[in-house]
């Protein structure tokens, strides 16, 4: 964990996000799907950017973060450059002997999953041969993350309230069957959907194992170090902190 | 800080050990974590001291989620002194403590006296531990801002807690005192056994978070079950505490004679420097240091030896 100044390199529309790239070759190489840094946006508190593309390898320097229009980040210009603290907190673990991941996001969460959905050993020091699937869910087709900016080899399930694209209706839906296919679950939509996800996880699976499904809650930071205390997530184990135990949890311990 | 050489500062100029700073700048308690949270963050050694905790006679699981409200200008915190207890904090920091190049000052937040001494009675044997800082309860606060009987009952509670902390402490005590109560609270901890005084903890408020987010919004919606929203109460921290701070510090050092520590609001060392001309004798900076960790050390940098002065 360090504190470093990233300049922006890059800045593009990206479907409903804007797309910023920075350099912090002294945080990208120990960034991993989940990780995040906290940035320092001109506010009182630091904000949180996740890494939706990671450069990999020995000599990584870059990663994009996509954040939405009315993001604070949205704003920056090319070439300025972003006070970082990182990387942060405890991401997502597909374990290597996974060969079925199932990612659960809405369109406002989706980013942080990205990376997840690069060729394995791109991203893991695991085994090849993972399928993935995709349940994407939001409202209606204008909020909806552009399917064609997906891998190809994604397979991708699309819910809308309004029926304007994929399925009339709720993701969780879908879920039941996806969870019983997958043998890694990660989620990044709105908290309010997890006490459901977490119920048909255990209507489908007997005795899930632990890190079956693994969810992102990200509420708000002051330090990002666990010296505040204030992140608190409330867990079957009692409070732990988004910070340093988290932002990524086992989902079925969530409360 | 090289022109700070002759900067060091004595925090407790009539105790037996005293409680000499090289320089008057530390971070404040509730800030810093228990001691190794910004180890890789913080030059600690720029620092005059380091001031961990809180902490408490026994654990506590702390408020429940969500904890922190951004709002215009700061940030509202509300953590109910979450901490691992005494025993545990030691266990598990005291070598941290121990190698730290500047005193370590521990923030005991009391509740009762007899807890409170159990506390200094337990950090008396640990080393490592140069200093304690006492931040008492907010319900002293609470009873004074009332007055007659209430300002009695609360000034008999101060007293009662400072006096058993000051028995079973072996190391200097500062008393961290509430920034609305400062003025009426400062001569009693200091007949107490106060070697020096905070001024001040930061004020309390409250704010309504808001159940859905709307574009522009600044605060956040909370996360479980509280679709609704509902009103949260905490500490405040920001610039806007700084003033407040200030005109405290300045009616506490026209009473007491005892070092002051300024508190509240701190972002630069200009800030720090305002409260070295109010009567502080050394100032703790606060939520600066979420925001930017390396501001201590530019903190302590900015301030020049006639700064500290006082």
């Amino acid at each position: 964990m360090i504190q470093t100044h990233a300049p922006i390199t890059d800045i593009e529309e990206s479907g409903p996000f804007v797309r910023l790239v920075l350099s912090a070759p002294e945080i990208v190489p120990h960034l991993a799907p989940g990780h995040f840094v906290l940035a320092d946006l001109g506010d009182y508190t630091r904000t949180p950017l996740f890494p939706a593309g990671l450069e990999v390898g020995p000599k990584a320097n870059l990663f994009e973060v996509l954040v939405l229009p009315d993001h604070p980040a949205a704003t920056l210009q090319l070439e300025s450059t972003i006070d970082l603290i990182g990387p942060l907190g405890q991401g997502f673990e597909v374990p290597p002997t996974a060969r079925h991941l199932l990612l659960v996001a809405d369109t406002a969460h989706l980013p942080t999953l990205l990376p997840l959905t690069r060729p394995r050993d791109q991203v893991f020091s695991g085994e090849p041969g993972l399928s993935i699937a995709l349940l994407l869910s939001a409202v209606t087709i204008t909020g909806l993350y552009p399917v064609q900016l997906l891998p190809p080899a994604l397979e991708v399930h699309i819910a809308t309230t309004d029926g304007s694209a994929g399925h009339h209706g709720s993701g969780l839906e879908f879920f039941p069957d996806l969870a019983r296919w997958a043998d890694c679950i990660c989620v990044a939509d709105d908290p309010a959907t997890y006490l459901a996800l977490a119920n048909v996880v255990r209507d489908v699976r007997i005795g899930p194992p632990p890190r079956l499904a693994q969810a992102l809650v990200v509420p708000p930071m002051a330090c990002g170090v666990g010296a505040c205390q204030g992140c608190a997530v409330e867990t079957a184990h009692g409070f732990k902190l988004a910070c340093i135990d988290g932002p990524v949890f086992d989902l079925m311990e969530l409360r | 800080m090289s022109e700070n050489i002759d900067a060091a500062i004595e925090l407790a100029p009539n105790h037996k050990t005293g409680l000499t700073l090289a320089n008057p700048v530390m971070p404040a308690a509730g800030c810093f974590g228990l001691g190794t949270e910004y180890a890789r963050l913080v030059k600690t050694e720029a620092l005059g001291a380091v001031v961990v905790g809180p902490v408490t006679a026994g654990p506590r699981r702390g408020a429940s989620p969500p904890r922190i409200a951004p709002i215009p200008g700061g940030v509202l915190l509300h953590t109910g002194l979450a901490n691992p207890g005494i025993g545990a904090a030691i266990r598990r920091y005291a070598r941290a403590w121990s190698r730290s190049p500047v005193p370590v000052i521990v923030h005991v937040a009391a509740t009762s006296p007899d807890e409170t001494a159990s506390c200094c009675h337990r950090l008396a044997s640990v080393e490592a531990v140069a200093g304690i800082e006492l931040g008492l309860p907010d319900t002293i606060d609470g009873s004074v801002e009332a007055s007659g009987r209430g300002l009695a009952n609360a000034l008999n509670d101060a007293i009662a807690i400072i006096q058993a902390a000051h028995a079973a402490a072996r190391q200097p005590l500062t008393v961290r005192l509430p920034l609305v109560s400062a003025r009426s609270l400062c001569e009693a901890a200091v007949q107490a056994g106060a070697s020096a005084l905070t001024i001040a903890a930061p004020p309390r408020g409250t704010v309504w978070l808001s159940g859905s987010i709307e574009p522009g919004n600044v605060l956040p919606r909370p996360m479980w079950r509280e679709s609704r929203g509902r009103f949260i109460t905490g500490r405040l921290y920001g610039p806007s505490v700084l003033p407040l701070a200030l005109r405290s510090i300045r009616q506490v050092a026209e009473l007491v004679s005892v070092p002051l520590i300024g508190c509240g609001g701190i972002y630069s060392a200009a800030d720090a420097q305002a409260f070295l001309h109010a009567g502080a004798t050394a100032v703790q900076v606060s939520a600066a240091v979420w925001r930017d960790p390396s501001c201590l050390a530019r903190i302590a940098c900015g301030l020049s030896p006639t700064d500290t002065l006082g």
